[in-house]
């Protein structure tokens, strides 16, 4: 289905020079064995020049091969995701928002002054990979879309079950009424059988 | 020099006008030569001729070209009307309505010209006060003509603009969730029209969009504070031209996420009030049931207790049984007397 491949942190400078990569994480299960180191470089390949062409301050989505690579600036600390075409692109961006406040929290500032790719992994990141493979996790939006429309369609059943409801109490207020008819003439003939036959 | 089909008030009549004019010489003046007369004579008239019909000649195409453009804009009129709320020639209007600026442009410039060819020659060659009569005449009507066909068009501009915003209002009492569709042509114009600052052909419907498109775009959230300032500066620049209308619809589709959000809930509470009406309905039903029960309940009890009695009299009466007794003696009685 819908499917991350990798999201990565770099710091962009300004001009000119490549960005340096802050943290990456990626899911390669889908590749072969063989040919996950080269798709690994070409991620980094390409996650570098989408990062240097986004302007700071800008939202960018390049569609490269099957790919979608979404790249947020925020003032020199550059976010990207790689994912498929079925990926809302909304939930994308909300995706690296997150990411991108959840390191400024981590790390405060110190990006700033890193100058050489960083190899550590920074396990937030991959567990944004895992758990947010479904785009409602990332968009709070998508999500409380999901669950309204759930609510509504719950909601529909329970009108059927009230309608199906109102159905049987209206045969039973027919029957009921049926009843007290009956027990009534039931009154009358008894009343009537024990006066007439005093004489007799 | 003859004029085409189309404008037939500016005639060249000089040809006459010369036929005449050398009968009257040469009854006027017989002794005269009438070769070299004739030959000097056409030489001042023909410069003045050849720049009359020159004259004559601009002023024919300009009243030709006025004439084509203002069967451009009749037809633009009709297109214009026709707009349904689906079948929307957008496409063919806009194509229409930039041809018949650029020809009015041309024209106008095209009048200014032969003004100042009148003019000029007006100043420079001696020639009589019919042909300046004539020439300024005709340069007023054409220029009183270009100016009614630009009247026509700005006309039909505003009818088309109003048009629009009927096709909008209309739209919007249908789909609440499409409004925002037919603003994003104007979204997209309107960085685009701040670039590109003149010649935007869609002008008239520019600043309309402006005031509906703002409110929109106020309407998402947090995230933008921070971007409608870059967004600014990135009007100047040309390279950015990609990221605008993608920072545009970044934030349209967020304002059509909450704006779905929204319509789902005001669905739901629709739908929550038509649960609790039905409910409360059925609440009454089911107390008419229950009054029923209990009238059955009453009239059941009466019965028994009037069958209870019915069986104590009938079990305790020995009245009853005396009056049995007595009945089946009289039968005895009676049937032994008629056998013995």
């Amino acid at each position: 289905m819908v499917k991350i491949t990798a999201l990565m942190v770099l710091k962009c400078t300004p001009e000119g020079a490549d960005p340096v990569i802050l943290a990456n994480a990626s899911d390669l299960s889908s590749f072969g064995f063989f040919q996950r180191p080269s798709v690994k470089e070409f991620i980094v390949f390409v996650g570098r020049t989408v990062a240097r062409r986004t302007p700071p301050g800008q939202r960018q989505s390049v569609q490269h091969e099957e790919y979608k690579v979404h790249s947020y600036n925020q003032n020199g600390l550059c976010a990207l995701g790689f994912m498929d075409d079925h990926y809302p692109v909304r939930s994308a961006f909300s995706l690296l928002n997150k990411v991108l406040d959840e390191y400024q929290k981590n790390f405060g500032d110190s990006w700033k002054t890193v100058e050489a790719d960083n190899s550590q992994q920074w396990p937030y990141l991959s567990e944004a990979l895992t758990k947010f493979q479904d785009p409602a996790e990332a968009d709070k939006l998508l999500k409380i879309q999901r669950e309204l429309d759930e609510t509504k369609i719950i909601l529909h059943k329970t009108i059927d079950s009230v309608l199906a409801r109102g159905e049987k109490l209206d045969s039973l207020v027919e029957k009921s009424s049926d009843l007290s008819a009956a027990s009534q003439m039931f009154y009358k003939q008894a009343k009537k059988t024990n006066q007439c036959c005093t004489i007799l | 020099m003859s004029v085409k089909s189309g404008n037939a008030s500016i005639r060249d009549r000089t040809q006459e006008f010369l036929g005449i004019a050398e009968r009257v010489k040469k009854s006027v003046s017989p002794q005269n030569g009438p070769t070299s007369s004739g030959s000097k004579r056409e030489e001042p008239p023909r410069p003045a001729m050849a720049m009359q019909s020159e004259f004559n000649r601009r002023a024919s195409k300009i009243g030709f070209g006025i004439h084509q453009t203002s069967q451009k804009l009749a037809k633009l009129a009709k297109l214009a009307k026709r707009t349904s709320v689906f079948d929307d020639p957008t496409m063919e209007i806009q194509e229409l309505t930039a041809v018949i600026k650029q020809d009015i442009t041309a024209l106008n410039s095209a009048v200014v010209d032969l003004q100042y060819l009148s003019n000029s020659r007006n100043e420079s060659g001696n020639i009589s006060s019919d042909t300046t009569t004539h020439s300024t005449t005709v340069v007023d009507d054409l220029k009183n003509r270009l100016m009614s066909a630009t009247k026509e068009f700005k006309e039909v501009l505003t009818m088309r603009t109003e048009n629009l915003k009927v096709h909008e209002n209309r739209r919007q009492l249908f789909s609440s969730s499409a409004s925002q569709n037919p603003s994003n042509p104007f979204v997209r114009q309107r960085p685009l029209a701040a670039k590109s600052a003149a010649s935007n052909s869609a002008a008239p419907p520019l600043p309309w969009a402006n005031g509906a498109q703002s409110s929109s775009q106020l309407f998402p959230k947090n995230q933008m504070d921070g971007e409608s300032q870059p967004l600014l500066q990135q009007q100047q620049n040309q390279q950015q031209q990609q990221m605008v209308p993608l920072q545009d619809s970044y934030m349209q589709s967020r304002a059509e996420a909450l704006q779905n959000v929204e319509s789902t809930i005001h669905e739901l509470s629709n739908i929550f009030n038509q649960l609790a009406t039905l409910v409360s309905q059925q609440g009454e039903i089911a107390i008419r049931i229950d009054e029923n029960m209990d009238d059955t309940l009453a009239n059941v009890e009466g019965a028994q207790g009037a069958l209870l009695k019915y069986l104590n009299s009938i079990s305790s009466n020995w009245w009853l049984m005396i009056k049995i007794f007595f009945v089946l003696m009289f039968f005895l009685m009676i049937f032994l007397f008629f056998v013995a």
